[in-house]
């Protein structure tokens, strides 16, 4: 009966049919195929898409926000194409990130809670691991969400402003893209360090907090705080080891490999300032991600 | 009040157990248990659950054949723990645990791909819509994304919430949410669903329309595991009843219909003393239970002497009935011994 419509009801006008439950023989995807549902609720879920209108308007006005300066810096850029160079010395893709990183940066806030804490408050962890799901696959789909939209969210302006530079330049288009062929490798790698540090501080903060503003509140005040924090130690010359306090600003570390890849001389970071090289900010993210997997995983394994 | 209505009862009857599949057995616990011929559903060995300072399973045996199980017990009693082992995500202290003929232990994700679970507790996003979480609860048990939206929407279907799949869950209804709990269950196609407190929450009329819908999945082909601490449920939809207290199995036995015994129940307006006494002049045992008066006759004559009783000692009725034995009363017998 379980593949056959039934009548369960009729009248000499209408018949309601039951089509009952339909057995399912088909194919099954296998855990990348369920990584891959997590990734993709996860992209919606982030968006606000197939959610109530409120959840949209965050979401999109960061992107709104991060595609404006892009055009708005283009626009400088078109503006300025005839003057002399000194006066049209702009920001290009490594600066660029000194803005679009302040915007993402509360993305970050907004959309890595938003993938972790839900879940969890309201109960669907009970679901998702009654189904071939383990807690490190489900982590692992949850990391590469993570990664997936933040990258997006610098890449994809980035490389409409690269376009839009190359569009206004003087070079010509496709000179310019040939001449500025760098861009490709350093920008995708500097939104990584940007991604991995946000997105390790903000996982860890995310796994413990109940609340998605929550989370997304401390979050936002741990890197101010810790940033403050670094920059207090660093004055007590007194202090012994002080100078490894500025390892805690976080949030400059990123901007440090950002200058060492691109080559800018910006201002100067705490953890330069203290005789860092820019390789110690690279490995200080990669401890930040190493970090956020132990506790994340812990705290996972913990509750389930 | 745990339990139904007298006439709402079936009785679970030891000597009624079919010879061709089936045979009786009382442990040295005095746990009553039926093991059965066929493959089991699920097989326990001496399954043991030690949290340390609660001992949540201890060692039970049990076999629960293919069909719609219920699993009672008190909160505490070890119900939700035996379904989180069964599903492999709590790995017992001791013993083993085989599902659908294979070890728990050796293979938790093939498992968990063929079985369904309703949690108890909530469980599902409100900021999402029926069919959204549906499909991808579908998604997550392997099935294609395609694939996944068209069962996602015929399972809506079958629990009654086609019209409003397109809704926030948080928009429904305690009873409307029930139900799309109980279509994640199913949506990717189990072979075994484990329901933890199915009605919890729900007015009569939508217990009783979730109870149809789970009957309805032996039609099915799906094998269904009961939680409950709610007996009538048990007895409204399950063949089997499994029966833990404190850990411990007391009963794992098959449910069979109602059959009528010969005891009377009746409660007068005021003092019951008078009737007792005339039951005694007419030779009839009674025994009172609060306000109830129950009696028994050997020679089957126990309502006429209820009734020859009233008249003679002038009571008024406010309650008549024929006495069914429930699984209730079972359930606190046995767990009472």
């Amino acid at each position: 009966m379980t593949d056959q419509p039934r009548a369960v009801e009729s009248s000499p006008d209408a018949i309601i049919v039951d089509r009952g439950y339909r057995k399912y023989e088909g194919l099954r995807t296998g855990p990348r195929g369920t990584m891959l549902a997590i990734v993709k609720d996860g992209f919606r879920r982030v968006t606000g898409l197939r959610r109530k209108a409120r959840r949209k308007v965050l979401p999109w006005f960061l992107i709104i926000l991060a595609l404006t300066t892009m055009v708005i810096l283009v626009g400088i850029h078109w503006a300025t194409s005839n003057t002399p160079a000194d006066l049209a010395n702009l920001p290009k893709n490594g600066e660029y990130f000194d803005i679009i990183s302040v915007i993402a940066l509360l993305f970050s806030a907004l959309a890595i809670p938003e993938l972790l804490v839900p879940d969890r408050s309201q109960g669907t962890l009970n679901v998702y691991f009654s189904r071939p799901l383990t807690v490190d696959r489900y982590l692992a789909a949850k990391a590469l969400a993570i990664v997936t939209v933040l990258m997006t969210f610098y890449l994809v302006p980035q490389f409409l402003f690269h376009l839009g530079l190359a569009a206004v330049s003087n070079e010509g288009f496709l000179s310019y893209l040939g001449g500025n062929l760098d861009v490709l490798w350093k920008v995708p790698t500097v939104a990584l360090v940007y991604v991995a540090v946000h997105g390790a501080v903000a996982s860890t903060i995310a796994a413990f907090l109940p609340r998605v503003g929550a989370a997304a509140g401390v979050f936002l005040g741990s890197m101010l705080i810790f940033n403050l924090i670094a920059a207090f130690f660093q004055g007590a010359t007194d202090f012994p080891g002080a100078r490894y306090a500025s390892l805690f600003a976080f949030e400059q570390h990123p901007r440090v490999v950002r200058d060492w890849i691109f080559g800018i001389d910006t201002v100067d970071y705490l953890p330069t300032r203290a005789g860092f090289e820019p390789g110690v900010s690279l490995a200080m993210a990669a401890l930040l991600v190493l970090i956020a997997a132990i506790a994340v995983r812990w705290q996972y394994r913990r509750s389930v | 009040m745990i339990g139904g209505s007298p006439g709402a009862s079936l009785i679970l009857d030891e000597g009624l157990i079919r010879e061709d599949d089936s045979m009786t057995d009382t442990d040295t616990d005095g746990a009553t248990t039926v093991a059965t011929m066929t493959e089991p559903l699920i097989r326990t060995t001496n399954l043991t659950q030690d949290y340390g300072s609660v001992l949540a399973l201890d060692g039970l045996d049990i076999e629960i054949p293919p069909g719609i199980t219920g699993l009672v017990g008190a909160n505490g009693a070890g119900k939700t723990t035996l379904l989180k082992i069964v599903l492999g995500l709590l790995t017992p202290t001791l013993g083993t645990v085989s599902v659908l003929g294979s070890l728990v232990s050796e293979n938790p994700i093939g498992i968990r791909e063929r079985i369904g679970y309703m949690p108890e507790d909530r469980c599902l996003p409100l900021d999402q819509t029926a069919a959204d979480f549906v499909g991808y609860a579908a998604e997550l048990a392997g099935i294609p994304s395609s694939e996944a939206r068209r069962r996602s929407s015929e399972t809506l279907y079958l629990v009654g919430l086609h019209d409003e799949r397109f809704r926030y869950i948080g928009d429904f209804s305690t009873g409307m949410q029930q139900r799309v709990k109980l279509a994640q269950a199913i949506v990717h196609d189990p072979e075994l669903v484990l329901l933890d407190e199915p009605a919890s929450g729900l007015d009569p009329k939508g217990r009783e329309q979730m109870l149809d819908l789970i009957t309805r999945f032996g039609e099915f082909g799906i094998n269904v595991v009961i939680s409950s601490h709610i007996l009538e449920d048990i007895e409204a939809t399950c063949e089997w009843v499994v029966m833990l207290d404190g850990g411990k199995l007391i009963r794992s036995a098959p449910l069979e219909p109602p059959a009528e015994g010969d005891e009377v129940s009746v409660e007068v307006f005021g003092d019951p003393g008078p009737l007792i006494a005339a039951l005694a002049k007419l030779g009839v045992q009674a025994t009172v239970e609060g306000p109830i008066v129950r009696v028994t006759s050997d020679e089957g004559q126990a309502f006429e002497c209820v009734r020859d009783a009233l008249a003679i000692s002038e009571s008024s009725v406010r309650r008549l009935g024929v006495s069914l034995s429930s699984l209730e009363d079972l359930f606190l017998e046995e767990a009472g011994g």
